[in-house]
């Protein structure tokens, strides 16, 4: 297995106020492979976003360490191939869009690394075509919907050839059709190899990842596939969560005695085991 | 307070070469005391209507009653009409600027021209209305709390203002599910308890399905559907073809219906959906 990011003991406390420390994270160990689709999810002040920030070298570990591709973050020579290594993108589309056309946009970041004129248009183009948004190259952004917005600052990430993604609430701001427009494009790079950590609210969205994490409090509080994540109702709820309303569903019918799996998680799966029932 | 809109029309930029028609030929009632859902995909015209039914747009043409006032004249005193109709705009908390969360709160009451006690005694009200503890929290900086408090503060300002009716433009976007059931939860208090007349804007059909009496649905400007969420919901296609879904809860009940299974067709809820399967499995072992 190739490690993308690896997390050992990672530790991130900040001061809140001149009598309040405020401990992030407690010693996560987290590795992710090479190519894997892993949702975070958590309840605001969990702990998800700080995570996120100390992968892309935003913060810095207070204790422990974080690797990408066996770069330490705290190397400041490796910065820069980081943060080309692993792009982020963030909630709000609209502070992260610096340029007045959606191709000058996706430009910025390989133009800072440096990369010759006609790479660049390659890379530009590319990386509109790969989240479908070529066909407003020449448009200015604000011009754009949020889910169009989302994209171009995916591409923007994109055009910096990243083995690996980080959003942060990418979602969070947009309308459903634009919450579409992006989960299909984070799932489309993921097939064509690209590692993606997607920090999320929505539970239909963590429900597309290989693996979900979730965290309370500073901590993992649970990691696995999504069928045995969701299997977990009562502890989610718990922690202040969401699960699928068939997933709820199927949790509350076996409290009823009702010999059924709690491992559903869509709804084909949960027509086919009441088909099996009924 | 009833809200009638007759034959609404609103042109962005007339008779420019931006002229678009944002509402055409709206027509609707909303009686005393109902708890309503507006729902409709990004650029559908909600927010252009809500802004209608307190005065902030002018109808281009026809008609908008507020308890038999028509606003829509020329000499209404629109700031009777924003006592009476309240409106949460979504990220509200954007709009906090004051230094201390009471004098947030206050702004509005201060405006109105009201006692320094009742001013108190309403910014206490609300700000307990939406969870928060008046002693612990009105001295604060809006500016150092957690963005969920912070759109609790910016709603404590439109409940202080106490409207009749109370309008949120997506109240709980951008929340994490602890504070969207919350904030949910204290509107559906204000509705119940308050008596206020809610109309509510979101894109959760989940959420709708689960507090509203009626829904309207919004398409390019026109009202696509109007009716109980067990109305509305039931036509799946429509509102899939306007680019809308239903909750999960009711495809999972479409599709069983598709394989032959007799389960109520306007189930809605996972509740509702519990109880109708339990009654079909015990039904079958007693057959």
């Amino acid at each position: 297995m190739t490690k993308m990011i690896e997390t050992i003991d990672l530790v991130y406390e900040y001061q809140k106020d001149e009598d309040e420390r405020i401990m992030a994270l407690k010693k996560v160990g987290l590795k992710v492979k090479k190519g894997e689709f892993v949702a975070i999810l958590g309840h605001n002040g969990s702990g998800k976003s700080t995570l996120a920030k100390l992968m892309n070298a935003i913060y810095l570990p207070s204790g422990g360490k974080v690797y990408i591709k066996n770069m330490d973050t705290t190397n400041e020579e490796k910065i820069w191939e980081i943060r080309r290594t692993a792009g982020m993108v963030f909630q709000n589309p609209d502070n992260q869009i610096v340029a007045t056309t959606v191709e000058e946009d996706v430009a910025f970041g390989p133009e800072n690394l440096g990369v010759a004129p006609k790479e660049i248009r390659e890379r530009v183009e590319g990386a509109m075509k790969a989240v479908g948004i070529d066909e407003f190259r020449k448009k200015s952004p604000h011009l754009l919907s949020g889910g169009q917005k989302q994209r171009v600052a995916i591409a923007g990430v994109l055009a910096m050839k990243p083995e690996c993604i980080i959003l942060d609430e990418p979602t969070a701001m947009l309308d459903p059709s634009g919450r579409k427009e992006v989960m299909d494009t984070i799932v489309k790079l993921n097939k064509e190899g690209i590692t993606v950590i997607h920090i999320t609210h929505f539970m239909d969205e963590a429900v597309k990842a290989d693996r979900i994490v979730v965290m309370d409090n500073g901590n993992i509080a649970l990691d696995g596939k999504p069928k045995d994540v969701f299997s977990n109702v009562d502890r989610l709820k718990q922690l202040g969560l969401d699960v699928p309303q068939v997933t709820l569903l199927a949790h509350e019918l076996k409290n009823e005695g009702i010999a059924i799996s709690e491992n559903i998680l869509t709804v084909d799966e949960m027509v086919n085991e009441l088909c099996r029932l009924l | 307070m009833s809200i009638i809109i007759k034959d609404l029309v609103h042109v962005y930029n007339p008779d420019s070469p931006f002229e678009t028609v944002a509402l055409s030929n709206i027509n609707f009632k909303i009686e005393k005391g109902e708890f309503v859902g507006l729902i409709g995909h990004t650029g559908s015209g909600k927010s252009t209507l809500i802004q209608h039914l307190n005065g902030l747009l002018k109808a281009t043409s026809g008609k908008i009653y507020i308890n038999d006032l028509d606003i829509s004249q020329k000499d209404v005193k629109l700031s009777e009409v924003r006592k009476k109709v309240g409106l949460v705009f979504q990220y509200p908390e954007y709009q906090l600027f004051e230094e201390t969360v009471f004098k947030d709160v206050a702004f509005g009451p201060f405006n109105l021209g009201l006692e320094q006690k009742e001013i108190e005694s309403r910014v206490k009200e609300a700000l307990e209305i939406v969870g928060l503890n008046f002693e612990e929290i009105k001295d604060r900086s809006p500016f150092e709390l957690s963005g969920g408090q912070r759109r609790r503060i910016a709603i404590a300002g439109v409940i202080a203002m106490k409207p009749e009716v109370l309008i949120l433009d997506e109240p709980t976007a951008g929340l994490d599910p602890e504070g969207r059931d919350e904030i949910l939860a204290q509107i559906k208090e204000l509705h119940s308890k308050y008596k206020m007349t809610v109309i509510l804007v979101s894109h959760s059909m989940e959420d709708i399905a689960r507090l509203v009496n009626k829904i309207i649905v919004m398409d390019k400007g026109k009202v696509a559907l109007i009716g109980t969420p067990r109305e509305v919901f039931k036509k799946a296609d429509i509102l899939e073809k306007i680019g809308l879904g239903v909750p999960q809860i009711t495809y999972l009940v479409r599709k069983l219906r598709e394989k032959g299974i007799a389960i109520r067709e306007d189930v809605l809820t996972v509740d509702e959906a519990k109880e109708e399967i339990i009654k079909l499995i015990r039904g079958k072992k007693h057959a």
